[in-house]
């Protein structure tokens, strides 16, 4: 099912690229992508829409947290319906 | 890098050098040896000419007291050799292991070594030239992006835009390399940082806010009573417990407290590739390695256990091909590991700890210890003695042509388990792993994820810079070796008193045992037996005093102790049985119990052998 995550991450040359590239990596595409920064300058929020299963998403969410640039990953639905 | 993000400094030790000028340059040769880096391995080129400039000075200006170099520059044939000698050194001392070199095809050769690290977790610290900021994306002379590509495989890349952050950022390279998982860190640095003027502060690191506290929360986890309580629970209701000990194990430096684990509740264990050394497989309640090409006993312990707990160790395709079937009657399984991502990846486990392994295990035993845990293992035992008895690794010893196996086993008996092994990819890797006893951690190189063909010469040379006084070996295929086969010349340019093995079967040995079973024996493209190169005159010509071919069987003993006597650099080719097979062998798709053990150790039961098997897997 379509699955929506919120990312946060250092905005450092070559970050996004190592998140897309992950996700393209491990077989996931992305859907949508928005990227944009938050009150703090050196840390953008990214916001993807991926098609996944509920254990694919387990594992995509947990290598996304292993990049260095990464601050956070979010699924807002799931936290929501929790 | 755009954000100022200097962590505070938390030190009110003032570097000596604080305040001083440096170059780009130097203060990249200042942080190495601040990191006490005592060996360089690289390649020159224009975009790091002032990286080895500054090297070069450096060693002129410190020499030590035997007048030697302290930092001194290891140059391979090829870039790709560079990086197996620091992964080499890294695999063989636990520290971090560093390769310099230049931009575009200098670090272009260095990919496949680093995504190797990065899959078998060694800390490595790659710095690349790279052209200047201002000719960044302009296709100039020996450009490649360099972190676009390293970004997919390695831990970390930077590329360092901002001078500035040059100090922090190269300090922050190894912090990130050592930490957590290990894993190899790239420094991406222009040629004008490089020649940048800067003032040395002397510390100070990146922020890294995501990274740390994901590290801190991980490193800080302990074990509660009440998950120490489960665990046990769950293991007194076993009664055929076993252990599975990965590649964590040595990463971790936890072989020590595994020790203690065993003795106090007596589990048997088996280790994968990657964890070999991690218990002395000499011991009774060592089943040495499991999986795809493990030993029968090993993996029938598997077949039968009622529980497993796995440490430092990921499940992988050449242990668990099948996860459904993997350790089918395990009714608990229990896992340990640095990694959170790794937990439940592949197999679904009914506990876990994410957390440092060595704390994990010692605060296990002093839990089990302080309840008075004492499971009643004698029946396993004595299971685990008789699958040991019965199904035996053995092979052909009645050929007249030399057995791959029987080279292993004469000189293991001149090693006993304490020499340095590196290894090619292939079927000689697999009889090494199978046929070497491994008494210690960081005695076994072999490039176990990626399985990269040409790792075996490069990491031995890396490994003997680490160990200079230790005997280290390096048991290589006629077709792995030619992969780096420059790398004889680097052996007897530094003199090191390396031991190289070819176990000559004319060809790629695994990859025809493949098509022997699944494409009908058409060998194709892994047939040499036509290829005309002489081994012994390629090693005589880079330098080996010490080079010979053995072809009869009677000579065998004789020639190794030979061999291995022999003070300086030696190189042995073994004409072997093009034929030998490497068994036991679980086929891709299959289960343990549908494991083949060729002609010459005991099966369980005659198994299928499906000729024709069309598999999606490899």
């Amino acid at each position: 099912m379509n699955h929506t995550l919120s990312i946060l991450l250092q905005n450092e040359a070559g970050a996004l690229v190592r998140v897309a590239g992950l996700f393209a990596a491990r077989g996931y595409n992305i859907d949508t992508l928005t990227v944009g920064p938050t009150h703090d300058p050196s840390v953008s929020r990214l916001v993807l829409t991926v098609q996944c299963d509920e254990a694919g998403l387990g594992r995509i969410m947990q290598q996304t947290r292993k990049l260095v640039d990464v601050l956070q990953v979010a699924h807002p639905a799931a936290a929501l319906a929790a | 890098m755009n954000a100022p993000a200097l962590q505070a400094e938390t030190t009110t030790d003032r570097h000596p050098l604080a305040g001083q000028h440096m170059s780009g340059a130097e203060v990249i040769v200042q942080v190495l040896a601040d990191e006490g880096v005592g060996v360089l391995f690289g390649y020159s080129g224009g975009a790091i000419l002032p990286v080895y400039d500054a090297v070069f000075r450096y060693n002129a200006l410190h020499p030590r007291a035997d007048g030697g170099e302290p930092m001194p520059l290891i140059v391979p044939a090829n870039e790709q050799g560079a990086g197996f000698m620091a992964a080499g050194y890294a695999r063989a001392s636990g520290k971090v292991g560093v390769a310099i070199v230049t931009s575009g095809p200098g670090a272009t050769n260095m990919v496949t070594p680093v995504r190797d690290s990065m899959a078998d977790s060694i800390p490595l610290v790659v710095i690349c030239g790279q052209v200047g900021t201002a000719a960044i994306g302009s296709d100039a002379f020996q450009e490649a992006p360099i972190s676009n590509i390293m970004g997919a495989c390695a831990k970390h890349v930077f590329l360092v835009t901002d001078a500035a952050q040059l100090e922090a950022t190269m300090r922050t390279a190894f912090t990130l390399a050592r930490s957590g998982r290990p894993g190899p860190v790239v420094v991406d640095v222009p040629k004008d940082v490089q020649n940048a003027a800067l003032a040395w502060r002397g510390s100070g690191e990146l922020a890294l806010a995501g990274y740390r506290a994901r590290l801190r929360a991980v490193e800080q986890s302990a074990l509660g009573d009440a998950e120490c309580a489960a665990f046990f629970a769950a293991l007194m209701q076993a009664r055929r417990p076993l252990i599975y000990a990965g590649g964590g194990v040595i990463a971790a430096e936890a072989a020590a407290a595994l020790r203690v684990f065993v003795d106090a509740f007596g589990l048997p264990v088996t280790t994968t590739l990657m964890g070999l050394g991690g218990f002395d497989s000499t011991d009774p309640l060592a089943l040495h390695l499991l999986g795809m090409h493990g030993t029968a006993y090993a993996n029938y312990a598997v077949e039968d256990c009622d529980f497993v707990l796995a440490l430092g160790a990921r499940f992988d395709d050449r242990v668990a091909g099948v996860p459904d079937k993997f350790a089918p009657r395990a009714k608990f399984i229990a896992q340990v590991d640095i990694d959170p991502a790794e937990i439940g990846k592949v197999k679904r486990v009914d506990w876990h700890h994410i957390g440092p392994l060595t704390r994990a295990l010692e605060r296990l035993t002093a839990y089990g210890r302080a309840h008075g845990i004492a499971p009643k293992l004698a029946a396993w035992h004595a299971h685990v003695a008789e699958l040991k008895r019965t199904h035996a690794m053995d092979y052909d010893r009645a050929s007249a042509l030399i057995q791959p196996h029987a080279v292993i086993e004469a000189l293991n008996r001149h090693t006993q388990g304490r020499a340095i092994i590196s290894t090619g990819v292939g079927q000689h890797q697999m009889w090494a792993a199978q046929y070497f006893d491994f008494r210690a951690p960081r005695h076994w190189l072999t490039s176990g994820s990626m399985g990269t063909m040409g790792f075996g010469l490069p990491a031995a040379i890396g490994a003997q810079f680490a160990h200079p006084g230790k005997l280290v070996i390096d048991i290589d295929g006629d077709a792995s070796i030619r992969m780096n086969i420059g790398e004889l010349e680097t052996v007897t340019t530094y003199g090191l008193p390396l031991k190289v093995v070819v176990l000559n079967n004319s060809g790629d040995g695994m990859v025809r045992q493949w098509q022997k079973l699944y494409f009908k024996g058409r060998f194709a493209a892994s047939d040499k037996s036509l290829h005309t190169k002489d081994f012994v005159l390629a090693a005589q010509a880079d330098g080996f005093a010490w080079a010979r071919r053995l072809d009869q069987p009677a000579a065998l003993e004789a020639t190794v102790a030979d061999f291995l006597a022999f003070a300086g650099p030696a190189f042995l080719e073994v004409v072997i049985d093009p034929d030998a097979g490497v068994y036991p062998m679980v086929g891709p798709g299959a289960s343990y119990a549908q494991m083949i053990t060729g002609d010459f150790i005991a099966s369980r039961k005659a198994a299928a052998v499906d000729e024709g098997a069309t598999s999606h897997m490899f």
